[in-house]
């Protein structure tokens, strides 16, 4: 009878490690199948051979000195529908930001929702370089229609500006390799210029993206970021330090099944962040609106922009305003993208 | 490194196997004769931040009465830079298939290396039967910074705690090998951080126990990558007079 009841539970257990769903991975809640140590390495080997810190368009450095803002979206699970991605940068390209941030969980895991991505982020592309560039018919060059100082670019090489950090289902079922043919690096930081100081020392606003997906930095990363990878030119005088982590600190609520860090990582962190005089960390994940703060940090959780987990139109972007003379202030934005029946 | 840890685990093991002379009496259980209960452990292991770490512990308990219990547990781990304490008692009640025992604890850690003060208070109740043991419960920690002195605090959402263990023998039997699945540990309380391990112990003699984990504690568990976070061996002593 014993041997029975194990053998059913053994079934069980192989039935369970075995699912095929697209979002869940069951085997993964003991042993990952995207090793965050092999991750971190080859986005730090992409890191520095394509020189990532200038990920920056300083094309885009013209537009800063008399404030800018930027948009936030989060864990918008593309499968099929690509509503409320294409909205996300419709909203931009309409009010002008300059600049689009995602917190992870893009996209579920499966080769033909990638495409299906790469090919949004094509679309908002052309109408982005539409909007903001012309070609010069006798040089065949794109140039910034409003640059100070436009600089001849081929179309492959206008950048397109759109910074993701990488979310745990981007990776269930392998799925790194698809998302790094897209974006390349899990982790970077870039600044931006934003003018001069009384003494005329210039003044940036530092940008960090961080891979948490794992729900864990990881040993390398942590040596990085310890070593100061991420900390940006120790020459620059920073004014904002804005982070980007999928995976959040503080849990919303109780009951929501999703892993934060574990204790000492999530000190660390908090340790870090005032290393880095952070001024706001944007984290996704969890499906829910949250705002803390902790040691003068703020932090703000958003909720998921996918028309599968938010149906209804609400305010699921941020778009962060920052004035001339720094004051940030931070602007919930509406989605009106209903899922078609 | 893990190979090496299971390795001496598995030696530690069949080491203490040939040992066993008495029946085990379970760890909250009055034998009716020893009101006393002294345990320490040594540990060792390697977390992704602190890197290799050790440390040492030390455990006392009062069987006040055959149900009654209070007892406490301190650590030092080197390494992390971390400190605990903690006092806890609790009620066992005697069902059919075991015994349930509610237990309340409140613990202090000091994460020296971080700069972090943290309070947790645990309410619980364990069921443990001949092979198998259960424990729902509910955590609620409060953490605030050292270094910055700014009164800087989070008191974090109530945390389920949650755990089950499994024997591969009766748990009268004076050796014993098993698995366990939990979100804790002795000084910390996780979310949805799910540890495992193997768990054993082995009666030396009339009054000492001889015990011992291997402790995998993976990050993201719930997120579907549980990804390597930190490994463990703890080898301790029971005394009870």
């Amino acid at each position: 009878m014993k041997a029975k009841y194990i053998f059913i539970a053994a079934l069980a257990a192989v039935a369970m490690l075995n699912s095929s769903c697209e979002k869940v991975s069951p085997q993964g809640v003991l042993m990952g199948n995207t090793a965050v140590e092999d991750r971190v390495e080859m986005s730090y080997k992409y890191y520095r051979e394509n020189n990532m810190e200038q990920k920056f368009d300083y094309d885009l450095q013209d537009f800063t000195e008399d404030g800018y803002s930027f948009l936030v979206g989060a864990d918008s699970h593309v499968t099929t529908d690509l509503g409320r991605m294409n909205e996300m940068f419709q909203i931009g390209l309409d009010n002008d930001d300059l600049f689009f941030c995602h917190l992870g969980d893009i996209a579920d895991t499966k080769p033909e929702y990638y495409i299906n991505l790469q090919n949004c982020i094509f679309e908002a592309k052309a109408k982005y370089v539409e909007k903001y560039y012309y070609f010069d018919e006798d040089t065949r060059e794109y140039y910034r229609k409003d640059a100070k100082y436009p600089l001849p670019k081929e179309y492959q090489d206008i950048q397109f500006p759109f910074f993701p950090v990488v979310g745990n289902h981007d990776l269930t079922h392998n799925g790194w390799a698809l998302w790094s043919n897209i974006f390349g690096s899990s982790f970077y930081e870039f600044d931006i210029y934003v003018g001069d100081d009384d003494n005329g020392e210039s003044v940036y606003d530092h940008f960090i993206f961080l891979d948490t997906a794992s729900g864990t930095l990881g040993k390398l990363q942590v040596d990085l970021i310890e070593q100061g990878v991420l900390d940006g030119k120790n020459y620059l005088n920073y004014r904002h330090t804005f982070i980007f982590s999928h995976t959040n600190i503080f849990l919303p609520q109780n009951m929501q099944f999703a892993s934060t860090f574990p204790r000492e990582e999530a000190y660390f962190l908090l340790k870090q962040f005032d290393e880095w005089n952070a001024s706001i960390v944007f984290c996704g994940h969890v499906h829910k609106w949250d705002e803390q703060i902790f040691n003068a940090v703020y932090f703000l959780t958003l909720d998921s922009m996918s028309e599968r987990n938010s149906p209804n139109p609400g305010d699921y972007l941020v778009r962060v305003k920052i004035d001339k003379e720094g004051a940030v202030e931070l602007e919930k934005v509406h989605m009106n993208y209903v899922a078609k029946k | 490194m893990i190979k090496r840890l299971i390795s001496l685990v598995v030696i530690a093991t069949v080491f203490t196997m040939g040992w066993g002379q008495n029946s085990y009496i379970p760890y909250k259980t009055y034998d009716g004769e020893h009101k006393n209960e002294i345990s320490g452990y040594v540990m060792g292991g390697n977390n992704v931040v602190t890197d290799a770490f050790g440390g040492l512990e030390v455990s006392y308990m009062r069987h006040l009465t055959p149900r009654w219990h209070v007892g406490g547990d301190a650590q030092m781990q080197f390494g992390k830079e971390l400190f605990s304490i903690d006092v806890q008692g609790g009620y066992r009640l005697p069902v059919k298939y075991g015994n349930i025992s509610f237990d309340a604890k409140v613990m202090y850690n000091f994460y020296h290396k971080f700069g972090f003060h943290e309070m947790s208070y645990n309410l619980s109740a364990t069921w443990e039967s001949a092979y198998v043991d259960f424990r729902l419960g509910e955590t609620l920690v409060h953490y605030h910074s050292h270094v910055w002195g700014m009164g800087w605090g989070y008191t974090e959402t109530p945390l389920l705690t949650f755990g089950f263990g499994a024997n591969i023998r009766h748990r009268n039997n004076p050796w014993n090998l098993g698995l366990f699945f939990r979100n804790y540990d002795d000084f910390y309380y996780e979310n949805w951080n799910i540890n495992w391990g193997i768990r054993w112990y082995a009666k030396v003699k009339q009054r000492w126990n001889l015990f011992g984990e291997f402790n995998i504690r993976p990050a993201g568990s719930l997120s579907q990558l549980a990804s390597k976070y930190e490994g463990s061996v703890k080898l301790g002593l029971k005394y009870k007079w």
